[in-house]
C-alpha cells in the first residue's frame, strides 16, 4: 500500500513538473501599443548622425531592416544559370533592369487603381532600328521589330565601383551561350520570347543527335524535310526506330503531357480512343508509321491516309506537321558575332536583333508594356569575378560550370541592394548598394527606405508564425490554420492571382455508362439539368471561407487579373460584357437592379431549390429515357492528383452540398461522391473518362483572355474532352466589325468562332487583336464564355487569393493588389519604426503582438 | 598479438564491405530514370539531357564509377550538386564541411548534457531502488522515452523560447554570432535544440544505468566488497559501477559517433543549418554526387562506429578479449 501512494505521488510529482515545464500562460495581448503609422527613430550608430536625410532616404540617419523568410534557402542566384523562383529570390535586389513598370498617379497625387505607366531605369532610350538591320541580317523584307538599339545609363557601376557599359552586356550574352556551359537560362534567348538571331545555333553548335524536328527547324518545307524527319509517338529515351537509336521524343507528347509510360502504342490507343476513332489514323497504322520519314509515308497510301486523319485532327498553326517528327541533325558551327547581339555606334548602345518580332514600342514610340514584360534587362556578369569562377570539366565530362553568385565573395551587384553575407540554409543579408545608378534618379526620390534586408530560412511555418508575433520577421502568408482569426486583421492583405477553381464533370457519356454497375448510375452526369444543379448546390460563400484560407467565390472562367486592354487597364470581368455573362449564367435579371454592378453583386450561385427542381427534371428525363432504373444509386468518383488535408476538406464539403441538394428529390439518400487517388495521371485520367469529378482550372495568360479560352475549347487542353468544339455551333452576331460598322451574323463551330478571335490563318475572319479594338473583341470573348459554362462541364468555384500579415513595424504603399506594381514593394516600403524603435516598441508590448 | 590481429581482420572485412556496398549504392542511383523533360513552357525540352550528356552521365554505369573514384583519389573532387534546389551548382564537400559544425556541435553538447546527467539519474535512482525519488524518476524516464523529441522541441520552442522569452527562436546566423561558433551568442541559441535533443538521451541513460547497477548492486560481489571492509559508495564506484557501465558504455561512444549525422525535425524546428534532411533530399532529388559523397561517409561512420564499440568492449572489462581462442 505504501508502495502504492508513493508510485501515486511520484507520478503527480511529474506531471506537475511537465505542466510547470510547458504551461502556456495567458496572452498579455499587448499589440495595440503599436500604433502603425508612427516612426520612433533613433540613431543608427553606423552612421554620422549629422547627415541629413536626401531624397533617397539612404542617407537617412535613422537604420531600417527589413526582416523575412524564406523556407528555402537560394543557391544559384546566377542571372545564366538559375532554375527557379527560390533563387532569383536575391536576384531581384541585386539587379537593375532597362525599363520598369510604375504606379500611375492622378492630379491628386493618388495611385490610380489597376492602372500603371511605362518608365526608363538603367535604359534611357529604346529604338527599333529593324530598318536599319534588315539587310545585313537578312530580316523579313516587311514588319518592325526584329532589332531594337537600347541605350544605357552612362552612370552605371557595380557595386565594387567597376564601371559598366555596352561591353559588358555583351560579353555577357557570350558567356550565357557558350556551348562549353550550356547554360541553363541559355534557351531565354532562343526558345523564350527574347529570340536572338543564330542564339540557338551558337550554343548548340557542333551537336549532332535526334532532336525534336521544331527544334532545328522552324518552318516545315516538304522538299527539304520530308526525307529528313522521323514519325514516332515514342517517349524520349533510347529505343529502336528503324535501325537507328533515338533518344528525343516528338514535341506533340510533351503538348500532350504523355507520361514516359505512354509507349508508342499506347499512346495511339489513347489518340485513337478519344479522338480519331472510326478515322484512316488505326493501331495498325500508327506502329507502321512509326520510324517512317514523311516522304515514306506520304508514298503510302494507307499510311498517307492515317497521317491526314491525324494532322487534320491536331492542326491549326502552320508547320505544326513538326510536331510529330524527330530528326538528326548537326548544328553549324557559328561565331559569336553572327549572333543577333552586338555594340552600337558607341559603348553605351545596345544593339539586338530578334528572330521574332517584339512589339516593344507604341506607334508613338513610348515603351509599350511588353518592354519590361519581355525585356526588362538583358543578363549581366561582373566580368573579373565571373572569369576566376569558371570552373573546369570534370574528368570524363565536357561540361564546363561557375560558381558565380553562389555566395557572398563570388556576387556583383548593380541593383539597389548588395549581398553582404550568405549562409546556406540559414540567412542572407542584403545591405543598399551606394552605387545603384537609381539613387541619382528623380524617378526614385524618397523611395527605397529601407537600409537593410534579413532573410533567414525557416523552413517550419509554425517557427516563422512565432517569430512573426516576436517582431523578428515582418511579413508571414496566413496559414488555413489560423485563418479564421487572422483574416480580418487589420495587418492581413490579399493578393489575387488569376487562378480560377472550378469543378470539371465528366463529359465522356461512353465512359460514364461503361463504369456504371447493377444499381449504381454515372449517365445523370450526361443530363445538363443534373450539372446545372450539382452548381447551383454549392454555396460558395461558404465553400471558400470553409475550404480556402481567403480565396473568394469565383462564378466565371476570368477573375479580376485577366486584362484585355493591358495598356488602358481593361480588366475583362469589369466590362459590361464580362458582367451579363454571369448575370444571365446565374439567373440575375439585370435590368431589375441599378445597375450591372448591382446585378453582379447579387449573384451567389447558391439556389437551392432551384437545384432540386432541376435534379428531379433530369432524373424523371433519365428515367423516361431509360438511363436510370428506380432506385438506382448515383455514385460519383471525385479524382485527385494526391490525397491530402486540402483535397479531403473540399471533397466533403461538396459531397455535403450534394446530398442536401438531393433532400426532398427522388434521388434523396441515393446521391454520394467517393475520393480516389489517380496521382500524376490525374488530368489524363480525366480526360480519358476514368472518372466523374475534379477540381481543376487553368493559370496562365492573363493578360490575353481570347487567347485563354483556348484552355476550355481545345482538345488538347480542355477537360471535357468528349465536349467536342469542333461541332457545337453557335450563331453570335458580331456588331460593327463589318464594312462601315456593319454587324455580321455567323453561325460557325465554337472552335471556328475561336480562331476568328484569334486570327487563325483558316479562320473565315481575322478578328485578332492586331485587326480589331480590344473593346470590339470584348464581345466574342463573352459570348464564347458563355458557351462554355452553359454546358456546366466546368464550374468555376472560387477566385484563388493568397492571404499575409504584414508587421506593424512597415507598410506599403497601397494595399489595393495592382498587377504591375504589386503593393510597391521595397521601392515603395515605408517604416513605422526605424531597428531601435521597433525593438522598443514590441518590448513595450509585453514582448508578443497582437495581430488579431 | 590477438587483440592485433583481430583489428587487422575487422579493418579487413571492413574495406571489404565498404566497396561493395559502395559500388552497388553507385550502381542503383544510377539505373533509376531521371526527368529529363520537365521544363517550363518556353524552354528548350533538350537542355537538361544535354546538360546530363555533357557531365558524363551517359557513358556506361562502371565506366562512370571508375572516373568518380579517380577524381576523388586523385583530385578528392566529390563532384557538384545538380538537383537538390538548395545546393545546385556547389561543391558537395564544402557544402556537406559547412554543414557539419551546427551538428556535431548541437549533437556533442546534447550528449555531454545528457550522458552525466543521465547516468547521475541512474545511479541515483539505484542507489534509492523503490524510494520516492526511484519512482519520480523512473516515471519521468517512462514520459520521456514514449514521447518523440520532436514534441519536446515544439513544447520548448512555444514555452522556453516563445512564451517566456528565455532563449532565442532559431539558432543564430555566423553574421549574427561574429563568424563565431563558440561565441556565447551562438551557444545560447543552440540550447533549445540541445534540451529537445537532450531529453530522450538522458532518459535512457537514466534507464539503463539503472538495471545494470540495480543488477550488480545485488550480487555477491558486491557483499564480498562490503564484508572485505569498504564502504558502501567505495565498494559502488570501485566495482558496482564498472560492471554496470560494461553495457552502457558503447552507447555512450556510439552517441559520440552519432554526432555526425543530424536530426531532420530537430533542425527544422530550430532552423538549424546542419546535415539533417541532407541524405533523404539527396535520394529524393536523385542528386547524384550527394548521395554518393554521403553515402560513403555514413557507411564509413558506421563501420567504424561498429569497430570502436567492439573494442571498447575489451577496454572497460577486461575479462573480454576480442579474437582470443
Amino acid at each position: 500500500m505504501k508502495n502504492l501512494v508513493i508510485r501515486v505521488l511520484a507520478v503527480m510529482l511529474v506531471a506537475l513538473m511537465c505542466v510547470g515545464l510547458f504551461a502556456c500562460g495567458g496572452n498579455n495581448g499587448p499589440a495595440n501599443g503599436t500604433t502603425a503609422g508612427t516612426t520612433t527613430g533613433t540613431q543608427n550608430p553606423n552612421q554620422d548622425p549629422t547627415v541629413e536625410e536626401d531624397f533617397t532616404g539612404h542617407k537617412d540617419p535613422k537604420f531600417y531592416t527589413y526582416n523575412t523568410y524564406t523556407s528555402l534557402s537560394p543557391s544559384n542566384w546566377n542571372e545564366l544559370t538559375y532554375q527557379d523562383n527560390n533563387d532569383t529570390q536575391i536576384m531581384s535586389y541585386i539587379a537593375g533592369s532597362f525599363f520598369s513598370y510604375d504606379f500611375k498617379y492622378d492630379e491628386y497625387g493618388e495611385i490610380v487603381p489597376g492602372e500603371f505607366v511605362m518608365q526608363y531605369g538603367a535604359a534611357t532610350k529604346l529604338e527599333d532600328v529593324t530598318d536599319a538591320y534588315r539587310e545585313a541580317w537578312e530580316l523579313p523584307e516587311e514588319g518592325k521589330g526584329y532589332a531594337y538599339k537600347i541605350t544605357i545609363r552612362e552612370d552605371m557601376k557595380w557595386d565594387d565601383g567597376t564601371a559598366i557599359d555596352a561591353n559588358d552586356f555583351v560579353y555577357t550574352m557570350k558567356e550565357q551561350l557558350d556551348p562549353l556551359f550550356q547554360h541553363y537560362r541559355a534557351d531565354s534567348f532562343y526558345a523564350g520570347s527574347v529570340n536572338l538571331v543564330n542564339a540557338q545555333n551558337y550554343v548548340k553548335q557542333g551537336q549532332e543527335g535526334w532532336f525534336a524536328a521544331d527544334g532545328p527547324y522552324a518552318v516545315y518545307t516538304a522538299e527539304e524535310l520530308d526525307s529528313k524527319i522521323v514519325f514516332t509517338l515514342a517517349p524520349a529515351g533510347p529505343l529502336s526506330v528503324g535501325e537507328d537509336t533515338v533518344d528525343a521524343e516528338a514535341s506533340f507528347r510533351a503538348a500532350m503531357g504523355f507520361p514516359a509510360s505512354y509507349d508508342a502504342a499506347k499512346t495511339a490507343a489513347y489518340l485513337i480512343a478519344n479522338y480519331l476513332g472510326g478515322s484512316a489514323f488505326t493501331a495498325e497504322a500508327a506502329a507502321a508509321m512509326e520510324g517512317k520519314t514523311m516522304a515514306e509515308i506520304k508514298a503510302d497510301a494507307t499510311l498517307k491516309a492515317a497521317w491526314d486523319a491525324l494532322i487534320g485532327w491536331w492542326q491549326t498553326d502552320p508547320d505544326e506537321e513538326l510536331d510529330f517528327f524527330v530528326t538528326y541533325y548537326t548544328f553549324p558551327e557559328v561565331d559569336f558575332d553572327e549572333v543577333g547581339i552586338f555594340v552600337g555606334d558607341n559603348n553605351y548602345e545596345i544593339v539586338i536583333v530578334l528572330s521574332q518580332p517584339l512589339d516593344l514600342l507604341k506607334d508613338d514610340g513610348s515603351l509599350s508594356y511588353k518592354a519590361a514584360y519581355n525585356l526588362s534587362s538583358l543578363p549581366l556578369v561582373h566580368k573579373a569575378k565571373w572569369e576566376a569562377c569558371k570552373v573546369a570539366p570534370a574528368e570524363g565530362a565536357t561540361l564546363w560550370t561557375s560558381t558565380y553568385c553562389t555566395n557572398a565573395l563570388n556576387t556583383a551587384s548593380w541593383g539597389p541592394y548588395k549581398l553582404e553575407s550568405f549562409q546556406s540554409g540559414m540567412q542572407y543579408v542584403l545591405v543598399r548598394n551606394e552605387n545603384w545608378y537609381g539613387y541619382n534618379m528623380d524617378e526614385y526620390k524618397g523611395q527605397y527606405q529601407t537600409d537593410r534586408i534579413v532573410c533567414d530560412t525557416v523552413k517550419e511555418w509554425n517557427s516563422a508564425w512565432l517569430m512573426f508575433q516576436k517582431g523578428e520577421i515582418d511579413g508571414i502568408g496566413i496559414d488555413v490554420t489560423i485563418a479564421d482569426d487572422y483574416k480580418t486583421s487589420d495587418r492581413a492583405y490579399f493578393t489575387p492571382d488569376d487562378f480560377v477553381g472550378s469543378l470539371q464533370l465528366q463529359s465522356d457519356a461512353t465512359q460514364l455508362e461503361a463504369r456504371q454497375s447493377e444499381g449504381v448510375n454515372k449517365l445523370l452526369l450526361t443530363y445538363q439539368d443534373f450539372r446545372k444543379a450539382l452548381s447551383l448546390s454549392i454555396n460558395r460563400a461558404d465553400y471558400t471561407a470553409k475550404c480556402t484560407t481567403s480565396s473568394l467565390a469565383g462564378f466565371g472562367l476570368f477573375n479580376s487579373m485577366h486584362y484585355y486592354d493591358v495598356e488602358n487597364g481593361g480588366v475583362y470581368r469589369n466590362t459590361d460584357e464580362g458582367k451579363k455573362v454571369l448575370c444571365e449564367i446565374y439567373g440575375v435579371d439585370y435590368t431589375q437592379y441599378e445597375d450591372l454592378d448591382a446585378a453582379v453583386a447579387a449573384i451567389t450561385g447558391y439556389d437551392l431549390d432551384q437545384a432540386r427542381e432541376l435534379l428531379t427534371k433530369a432524373y424523371n428525363e433519365a428515367l423516361a429515357a431509360g438511363d436510370i432504373k428506380e432506385g438506382d444509386k448515383v455514385l460519383l468518383t471525385f479524382g485527385t492528383g494526391a490525397i491530402n488535408e486540402s483535397v479531403q476538406r473540399h471533397f466533403e464539403y461538396i459531397k455535403t452540398a450534394w446530398q442536401t441538394m438531393a433532400v426532398g428529390t427522388p434521388l434523396e439518400g441515393k446521391i454520394d461522391l467517393e475520393l480516389k487517388d489517380f496521382a500524376a495521371a490525374w488530368a489524363n485520367d480525366f480526360r480519358a473518362g476514368a472518372y466523374d469529378v475534379c477540381m481543376g482550372g487553368w493559370t496562365g495568360a492573363a493578360w490575353d483572355p481570347g487567347y485563354f479560352l483556348l484552355a476550355y475549347l481545345d482538345e488538347g487542353y480542355r477537360y471535357a474532352a468528349a465536349w467536342d468544339t469542333t461541332k457545337v455551333m453557335m450563331t453570335f452576331t458580331m456588331k460593327g466589325v463589318g464594312e462601315n460598322g456593319a454587324d455580321i451574323t455567323e453561325t460557325m463551330s465554337l472552335m471556328d468562332w475561336y480562331g476568328c478571335l484569334n486570327g487563325y490563318s483558316d479562320a473565315k475572319y481575322d478578328w485578332s487583336s492586331a485587326a480589331l479594338e480590344e473593346s470590339q473583341r470584348l464581345q466574342l470573348i463573352a459570348a464564347l464564355e458563355k458557351e462554355v459554362l452553359k454546358v456546366y462541364y466546368a464550374v468555376p468555384t472560387y477566385n484563388s487569393f493568397g492571404a499575409s500579415l504584414i508587421s506593424f513595424k512597415v507598410d506599403y504603399v497601397t494595399y489595393e493588389y495592382n498587377t504591375f506594381m504589386g503593393y510597391g514593394g521595397f521601392r515603395y516600403m515605408t517604416f513605422n519604426y526605424d531597428d531601435e524603435g521597433w525593438i522598443a516598441a514590441v518590448q513595450e508590448a509585453g514582448g508578443t503582438l497582437n495581430y488579431k | 598479438m590477438y587483440m592485433f590481429k583481430y583489428v587487422l581482420k575487422r579493418i579487413g572485412l571492413m574495406v571489404m564491405t565498404f566497396s561493395i556496398i559502395f559500388v552497388v549504392c553507385f550502381v542503383l542511383i544510377k539505373l533509376l530514370p531521371v526527368d529529363t523533360t520537365s521544363v517550363g513552357v518556353g524552354e528548350d525540352a533538350t537542355k537538361l539531357l544535354t546538360q546530363l550528356k555533357a557531365r558524363g552521365y551517359d557513358r556506361p554505369i562502371m565506366e562512370q564509377f571508375g572516373l568518380y573514384l579517380r577524381r576523388i583519389v586523385l583530385d578528392g573532387d566529390f563532384g557538384v550538386g545538380v538537383s537538390m534546389p538548395e545546393y545546385r551548382g556547389q561543391n558537395v564537400w564544402d557544402v556537406f564541411i559547412e554543414k557539419l559544425p551546427p551538428t556535431i556541435l548541437i549533437n556533442i553538447y546534447s550528449s555531454l548534457f545528457a550522458v552525466p546527467l543521465g547516468i547521475a539519474l541512474g545511479i541515483f535512482a539505484a542507489l534509492k531502488k523503490n524510494k520516492w525519488q526511484d519512482h519520480v524518476i523512473s516515471t519521468a524516464v517512462m514520459v520521456f522515452i514514449s514521447v518523440p523529441s520532436f514534441v519536446y522541441a515544439s513544447l520548448l520552442l512555444y514555452t522556453v523560447c516563445f512564451k517566456f522569452d528565455l532563449l532565442p527562436l532559431k539558432m543564430a546566423s555566423l553574421a549574427e554570432a561574429n563568424n563565431n561558433y563558440f561565441s556565447w551568442t551562438m551557444f545560447k541559441s543552440m540550447i533549445p535544440a540541445v534540451l529537445a535533443m537532450s531529453f530522450g538521451s538522458i532518459a535512457g541513460y537514466a534507464r539503463g544505468t539503472r538495471a545494470e547497477l540495480t543488477e550488480v548492486l545485488t550480487s555477491e560481489f558486491m557483499l564480498l566488497a562490503r564484508t572485505k571492509g569498504l564502504t558502501k559508495s567505495m565498494a559502488t564506484i570501485r566495482h558496482a559501477l564498472r560492471n554496470a557501465m560494461v553495457p552502457i558504455f558503447p552507447s555512450i561512444v556510439g552517441e559520440f559517433i552519432g554526432v555526425l549525422s543530424g536530426s531532420l525535425v530537430i533542425e527544422k524546428i530550430f532552423t538549424i543549418p546542419g546535415v539533417g534532411g541532407l541524405y533523404l533530399t539527396a535520394i529524393n532529388s536523385m542528386d547524384y554526387d550527394f548521395y554518393m559523397m554521403l553515402s560513403g561517409f555514413y557507411l564509413l561512420v558506421s563501420l567504424v562506429a561498429a569497430l570502436v564499440i567492439d573494442l571498447s568492449y575489451g577496454f572497460i572489462d577486461p575479462r573480454i578479449r576480442m579474437g582470443a581462442r
